[in-house]
């Protein structure tokens, strides 16, 4: 059992898994997969009164629909991950970012969150993030997810570039 | 009832296989932008041929779902804020190690960081419900 719940899965199994939800979210549920758009729904929940033309549409008229739900699974299914694997509780490390930065804790709030926004802006023009354009997009054979695909890796190989060499030095 | 705990099991699939196989973690997109582990873009890759074959098996019986619905598969328009989107969305992927998918599951695995990514997204996604207010054609 420590092949499915202690070590890591090797790439073609988590692909595989991953890959198959797409077909199976159609077939029992009718639904794409994606998540980014959930977080639609995380907005309206703090912001209930929000007069926001796009956060009134048909999409979040029900703030607890499938996608909110859909997050909630997705938090849980990492936590059981987290348990099955005795990863501690809380940790504030992020891998390598934190172990060749010797910021205090507090500098990590701004740098984050600081991604978070690029992704969370990028995802909604561009129609969808990693799951709902380069997974689902791609596996439905979709130009459109081709062109964001390809841009989210080049450009994030060249972020990453100037990341090394500025903040990590090397 | 059964289609809420159906996406909720779904979720919870979609998050520990995630977790499992080390997409949540910040050092295998980091490798995988500097070239030396390709690790995660060779689960992306082996995701994309099992869902398209998926699809195509589906479309092949009939294009049906379980309850016998023609399946719809969303659509994802092309135009120029794909690829303004694109570069936003490679740079905050770069910068925080983590997709809006994966910076949920690192909440779920303890990674208080993953908290701050996860704000940010929540912020970006109002920064663009504000310019979709003032310019309702993006």
């Amino acid at each position: 059992m420590n092949f499915l719940f202690v070590d890591l899965w090797p790439w073609w199994l988590g692909g595989i898994a991953i890959g198959l939800l797409v077909p199976f979210l159609y077939y029992f549920l009718n639904t794409a997969l994606g998540v980014s758009t959930g977080y639609g729904n995380l907005l309206k929940f703090i912001l209930p009164e929000t007069k926001l033309a796009w956060l009134n549409s048909e999409t979040y008229k029900n703030k607890f629909n499938w996608r909110f739900i859909f997050i909630i699974g997705m938090i849980i299914g990492g936590f059981l991950s987290a348990r099955a694997s005795n990863m501690p509780f809380i940790t504030s490390e992020m891998g390598l970012f934190t172990e060749a930065t010797s910021w205090p804790f507090i500098a990590y709030i701004p740098w984050f969150f600081a991604g978070g926004v690029f992704l969370g802006l990028g995802a909604r023009l561009a129609g969808g993030c990693t799951s709902g354009h380069s997974i689902h997009g791609l596996a439905s054979l979709q130009i459109s997810s081709l062109v964001a695909t390809v841009l989210f890796l080049l450009v994030g190989a060249v972020t990453t570039f100037f990341i090394r060499l500025i903040v990590f030095r090397g | 009832m059964v289609k809420k705990l159906g996406y909720l099991l779904a979720g919870v699939f979609f998050g520990f296989t995630l977790s499992r196989s080390g997409a949540s973690e910040y050092n295998y997109i980091y490798y995988m932008f500097t070239g030396e582990n390709f690790k995660l873009a060779f689960l992306m890759a082996t995701a994309i041929v099992t869902g398209a074959i998926g699809l195509a098996v589906l479309k092949w019986s009939g294009n049906k779902d379980i309850n016998g619905q023609e399946i719809k598969i969303s659509k994802k328009p092309l135009n120029q804020y794909t690829i303004v989107g694109g570069i936003l969305f490679g740079i905050g992927w770069a910068i925080s190690g983590a997709c809006p998918g994966t910076a949920l599951v690192q909440i779920g695995e303890g990674k208080i960081i993953g908290l701050f990514t996860v704000f940010g997204i929540v912020c970006g996604t109002y920064i663009y419900a504000l310019l979709v207010q003032k310019n309702p054609q993006i």
